[in-house]
């Protein structure tokens, strides 16, 4: 093994330059929870390992005209501290706190989680339905992503060489707007999910006005289910749109077999979760 | 399988490492570490600060749990560049001024800690909360320690103490001739909540060269060997790369005609896992050395992967002396089988399949070795110190007299540390190096390398007739047993004679074989196949109460073995046989259970939610000791002419509580209050032989050789002091003082000659439970006692996920007499969690889960409420009528929990794990109106 060096610089633009002079063997290194995993296991072996945990604009919560900017190293312990936040985004939250278990929050962070782009990450699928907008900065100068497009498949992202996630950007919502997160795993805690499905909604009046639907560990990378979406918009939720937006989640599902679920199974389950998570996050909006 | 780097350690000694500042425990420490070097490498190796465990050093277990700036997070997850700077706080930070804060006093007094390894961590995922929310709720107190595994408590005692923390107080130690019977604390305990405990990996000498194994990729494959001279010369710091043709004797085994496991692999590999090199060198050096620059040449061979391909006729040979891949098999036969089927009244036919469980215990295998002259002596975590010995000696063709064997605490076992792991090949290498070397498997290792529990397919029919009395059993139990024998020849020996279960059946005939396969060695683990063979027995009793429209405790309590019944093998039962009386105590809450079962599943129904409920039931029967062998046990209770009262106690306590039970029961039975004995425990130069800490045996077996040699010095008291039988005794330093009625005698012990120990008298007890061999037809009396118990669970399944949640379990376990109530629930409790496993999630297989997150084990979220109900039946052979409860625990419960979910959804599974995608599969193919 080589000798690996280390960084631990105060600001995006240092942490930037150093891996730009890296190389391309750099790497981020926010909680570590994956990347000092991988390293052990001789999975990756970077040049130089970037610490973000340092710099001030990765481990901040800001509120921005309603919405917010989540640092993209900010554990998630501390996102689970904040009131306001977990009010605005309960789904959001509550995928970032079923990563691990309270040790591996006291580190892990959405960034990291991310950028692992493991298809059954818990965050994404929440992620993705709340619409957040990834702040990307790299050699080239900074870049707005929407959390979708960055997925390209296990273990792949559409970073460019150098670039790293900066932070997330959840949006501003009108009043009635309200989301949620279920995964399905075998055990009570610490486990990885079988399936994840994040739904984030706004109901007027009773009236479905605006929905987006997140689902992970049904292919290769978390997808961002538009046709769901579709079946829940203008709908008053009720069984017939709740049973076609299962129905697109099934079909959208490309899921492997292996030990934790067959791909019978997860795409049932996709379309259950679907219901439930729904349902919570129509709760949460304040349906009656 | 290269274990994991220590690379980051390594680049430090080369770039000549910075200083990291940071906090511990308060005060300020500057350790030299490259800022990648993982805490927990730092605290341990550094610091010497070893109450932090390492358990599986990817952030699945918390048995490193630490406070970082308050919060609770992995040590061997957290790199010292992100250290700089804070504060740490570990296991040794808990105690001001020596005293013990009160949560570790409450997880003393609720008998939190059984081995201890997961405690220092439980303590700081607890203190992490308690600091934030000094009285936390349940919910609370499980989602602070649900990152924290325990595979031996079933959680329970340590969610007690946690809640119980902020007004636990101390708790008193019996006084004289009360100390049985008594919630007495671990006389261990205090070095387990202190973290000053030194488990196999904690008290390694610094000269220590370090020992690494190269293990098979392959599951079969034949290898040679090129230049490793060349390699060895190429990398300075490694000595020496041993191979197969170094081992002295290279075979070893449980049995003593049977020592077919190589040390090292000779030229073929019969599993994935299997050693084939020894690195021996510099810890750096040899955890460095990738496996890939190695000149191992393979062969890959096709493998034989389960019982049916090595079956099958001219299939090839796992081992080339053992036709037919057969290891052995073993049978009971009673009655005219055909003939009761012929004429019952219900025939239920039953398949189980069970996989391979592997025993995840949070500690793994350590030890090290050192030559003391023309003696080695071998610091290792186990469960059997003189078969170590005794193999140790095998291996090196030494004389058993030169090997020494120290166990250090053991940080779990369940079975899988009564094989050889580390011993050998630490003493192997100690031996020709004249230097200590220690070696310690990683966590993949540990899972890929050692035994697992026997994978079974088990055909089982049972018949009962008019009277709802079982007529007949036929049960027909195969076993994969791995590559190697290890305890393969015991688990094919004991299902056939508890095949039927806690029963009365007059016809019987029962079966059990193990066949040799390319698998990981199957060995002991808690219960040695009864497990297994309980999943049939009591989907037969389920199926056969519901064909005769009766009942299901009902029909078991109407057929359940009783005093003066006849077991299948021929054997009266004598005395303790509590299994009705177990099942008496269930049933006012079993009928409770069965009303709010039918209700809430009413209103599920009418309400079109996908919830429903069930309850179950499980029995079971446990022979205590060895089958039909002789299993002798020593104790010696010593004086020391300095008034030190010592007990010289074989046995291993792997977390059971062996130390303390022992003591008790030498206490009372000397007369002397337990406070005032002190324990040698293990060392084989300095205990008598106990045998093994396995089959339940150390309370009834060396519990009754404590009580025999405690009575046994109280005589040679009373002779000495010319006292009657009744005579009080008083020990106040040196000076023993016998009171009998208005006689008061004072002995000065330092008048008295002593022996090298320094004992001036010492007792001696052995008891061997009476047993005789099993004839062609499996009759005689296998075990001089048993166990009997039942449990009930209450599930609720998600019908839509085919996710399952155990919410209640009781339990009634017919224990003889409860030595220690607070030990003996723990003991059940954490059975429960482990049966809960094998029923619900566990299953490895290798190559796939040779981690703690792709190898799933309960969590404390996973675990119900657990309600134990203790029935003593005493047994007249054991000590104060105690018997054994080490492995029942976990037998009733997966039938149980399987029982229930049948219940719930009118699917009965007998394949386990039931993981939700398999109960899904099955309500789809049920016929009926299932989602
Ligand atoms: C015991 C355990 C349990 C776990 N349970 C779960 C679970 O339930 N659900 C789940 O989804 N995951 C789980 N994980 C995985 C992991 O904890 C999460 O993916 C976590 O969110 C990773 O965050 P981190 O800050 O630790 O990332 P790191 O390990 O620091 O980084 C992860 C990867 O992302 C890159 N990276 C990190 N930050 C950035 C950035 N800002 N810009 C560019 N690249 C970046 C790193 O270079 C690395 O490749 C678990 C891990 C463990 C050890
Ligand atoms: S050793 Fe750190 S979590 Fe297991
Ligand atoms: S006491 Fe928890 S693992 Fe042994």
């Amino acid at each position: 093994m080589n000798n690996i060096q280390y960084v631990a610089p105060q600001s995006i633009d240092e942490a930037v330059a150093a891996m730009a002079a890296a190389n391309g063997t750099g790497r981020v290194l926010a909680g570590g929870t994956d990347l000092l995993i991988q390293m052990r296991a001789g999975v990756v072996s970077p040049g130089i390992i970037v610490d973000v945990k340092k710099i001030v604009e990765m481990t901040t919560i800001d509120e921005t005209s309603g919405g917010y900017r989540i640092g993209a190293a900010v554990s998630g312990a501390v996102i689970g501290e904040h009131a306001r936040l977990k009010k605005a985004w309960p789904g959001v939250v509550e995928a970032i706190n079923l990563i691990g278990s309270k040790q591996i929050q006291g580190r892990a962070s959405a960034g990291g989680n991310l950028c692992n782009a493991s298809p059954a990450a818990d965050s994404v699928p929440a992620l993705v339905a709340a619409g957040a907008i990834v702040t990307v900065q790299g050699p080239k100068g900074r870049r707005d992503v929407p959390v979708e497009k960055i997925h390209a498949g296990p273990g792949r992202t559409t970073l460019q060489p150098g670039e790293i996630v900066v932070s997330f950007t959840l949006p501003a919502r009108p009043a009635g707007s309200s989301d949620a997160y279920l995964r399905l795993i075998p055990r009570t805690e610490m486990d990885i999910a079988v399936v994840g499905c994040g739904v984030s909604l706004t109901i007027q009046n009773g009236t479905c006005t605006a929905a987006r639907v997140g689902l992970g560990a049904v292919a290769p990378t978390v997808l961002l289910v538009e046709d769901a979406a579709k079946a829940l918009a203008g709908s008053r939720l009720d069984d017939k749109a709740l049973e076609a937006a299962a129905a697109a989640c099934r079909a959208a599902c490309k899921p492997i077999n292996d030990k934790r679920g067959t791909i019978a199974y997860r795409t049932k389950i996709a379309g259950v979760l679907l219901k439930r998570a729904a349902g919570i996050a129509a709760e949460r909006a304040g349906r009656k | 399988m290269t274990p994991p780097d220590a690379g980051a350690r390594q680049n430090a000694a080369i770039d000549g490492d910075a200083a990291v500042r940071f906090i511990v425990n308060g005060r300020p420490a500057a350790v030299a570490a490259s800022p990648l070097t993982r805490l927990a490498q730092v605290l341990r190796d550094d610091l010497g600060l070893t109450g932090t465990k390492i358990g599986c050093d990817a952030g699945d277990c918390g048995a490193c749990t630490v406070l970082l700036d308050g919060r609770q997070v992995c040590a061997c997850l957290t790199p010292m560049g992100q250290v700089e700077g804070r504060s740490v706080e570990t296991v040794e930070g808990l105690r001001q001024d020596g005293t013990l804060s009160k949560l570790q006093q409450a997880f003393l007094a609720h008998g939190a800690a059984q081995c201890g390894i997961c405690t220092p961590g439980m303590l700081m995922s607890a203190s992490d909360l308690l600091r934030r929310t000094a009285r936390p709720s349940r919910a609370e107190v499980l989602d602070a320690i649900g990152g924290t595994l325990c595979r031996c408590t079933g959680y329970q005692k340590i969610i007690d103490a946690v809640l119980a923390a902020a007004t636990s107080a101390g708790v008193d130690s019996p006084p004289v001739g009360q100390a049985v019977g008594a919630r007495a604390i671990r006389v261990d305990g205090i070095a387990k909540v202190a973290g000053t405990e030194s488990y196999g990996a904690d008290a390694i000498p610094h000269d220590a060269l370090w020992l690494r194994v190269v293990r098979s990729p392959h599951a079969h494959a034949r290898f040679a060997l090129g230049d490793l001279e060349a390699v060895r010369r190429a990398h300075p710091g490694l000595e020496q790369i041993l191979t197969a043709r170094d081992v002295p004797f290279n075979g070893f085994g449980i049995y003593p005609d049977i020592k077919d496991q190589p040390v090292l692999a000779d030229g073929i590999v019969r599993y994935r896992g299997e050693a084939v090199l020894a690195l021996v060198g510099t810890r750096e050096v040899v955890m460095r050395l990738a496996d890939e620059v190695l000149p191992i040449v393979w062969t890959m061979l096709p493998p034989i992967t389960g019982v049916d391909e090595a079956r099958a006729p001219g299939a090839a040979l796992v081992q080339d002396d053992r036709p037919g891949n057969l290891l052995m098999e073993g049978g009971v036969r009673c009655g005219d089988v055909e003939a009761a089927l012929a004429n019952a009244e219900a025939v239920a036919e039953i398949a189980v399949e069970t996989p391979f469980v592997e025993h995840a215990y949070i500690e793994p295998e350590a030890g090290w070795a050192r030559r003391v002259g023309d003696r080695l002596e071998i610091h290792v975590t186990t469960q059997t110190p003189y078969m170590d010995r005794d193999e140790v000696a095998s291996v090196m063709r030494l004389k058993p007299q030169q090997v020494r064997i120290v166990p250090t605490a053991c940080g779990g076992g369940f079975g899988g540390k009564l094989d050889l792991s580390v011993q050998p090949l630490v003493a192997l290498a100690a031996w020709r190096l004249g230097r200590p070397v220690a070696c310690i498997y990683t966590r993949p290792e540990s899972m890929a390398a050692t035994t697992k529990r026997h994978p079974a397919r088990i055909q089982a029919r049972f018949a009962a007739t008019v009277g709802e009395r079982l007529t007949a059993c036929d049960v027909d139990a195969v076993f994969d047993t791995g590559a190697y024998a290890s305890w393969g020849p015991t688990v094919a020996n004991r299902v056939p004679v508890h095949a039927m279960g806690p029963y009365r059946v007059p016809n019987m005939r029962s079966r059990g074989a193990a066949y040799f396969t390319h698998n990981p060695p199957s060995g002991a683990f808690r219960g040695f196949g009864v497990p297994q063979a309980a999943i049939a027995h009591e989907a037969a009793m389920d199926a056969l109460a519901e064909q005769l429209g009766v009942d299901r405790l009902e029909f078991r309590h109407r057929n359940a073995l009783r005093v003066g019944d006849r077991t299948a093998t021929g054997q009266v039962l004598h005395h303790s046989a509590g299994l009705a009386a177990c099942l008496e105590a269930l049933r006012p809450r079993w009928r409770d259970s069965l009303r709010h079962v039918a209700a809430f599943n009413a209103q599920a129904r009418k309400a079109a939610t996908h919830r429903r409920r069930g309850i179950g039931i499980g029995c079971m029967w446990y022979g205590i000791g060895n089958t039909s062998m002789s299993n002798p046990s020593t104790m010696r209770v010593g004086l020391g002419r300095d008034g030190t009262l010592t007990l010289y106690n074989g046995a291993v306590d792997i977390g059971q509580g062996s130390n303390t039970i022992m003591i008790q029961i030498a206490a009372d039975a000397l007369g002397l209050p337990m406070a005032q004995f002190r324990l040698v425990a293990g060392d084989t130069d300095r205990t008598a032989d106990a045998g093994k800490t396995s089959a339940s045996r150390q309370t009834f077996v060396s519990g009754k050789a404590a009580e025999l040699a405690g009575a046994d010095l109280r005589r040679q008291i009373l002779r000495l002091a010319n006292a009657g039988t009744n005579a009080a005794l008083a020990l106040d330093a040196a000076v023993l003082t016998v009171s009998d009625g208005e006689t008061v005698r004072r002995i000065d012990l330092a008048a008295l000659a002593a022996d090298p120990d320094g004992n001036v008298l010492v007792g001696k007890g052995t008891f061997d439970p009476p047993t005789t061999p099993l004839d062609a037809d499996g009759q005689g009396v296998p075990y001089a006692t048993y166990a009997f118990a039942a449990q009930t669970a209450e599930v609720e399944v998600d019908l839509e996920l085919g996710t399952t949640k155990v919410l209640r379990i009781v339990a009634a376990h017919d224990v003889g007499r409860a030595i220690n109530p607070m030990q003996v629930e723990g003991q059940i409790e954490g059975g429960i969690a482990q049966g809960l496993g094998l029923a619900l999630m566990e299953e490895y297989l290798p190559g796939r889960t040779e981690n703690l997150h792709d190898y799933l084990i309960p969590t404390a979220g996973d675990m119900p409420l657990i309600e134990t109900i203790l029935i003593e039946d005493g047994e007249p052979l054991g000590p104060s009528g105690a018997k054994g409860v080490g492995e029942p625990g976990l037998v009733p419960t997966a039938p149980a929990i399987l029982g229930a979910i049948a219940h719930a959804t009118g699917v009965r599974l007998t394949r386990v794990p039931v993981l939700p995608h398999r109960l899904r599969a099955a309500l789809q193919a049920k016929p009926g109106d299932r989602p």
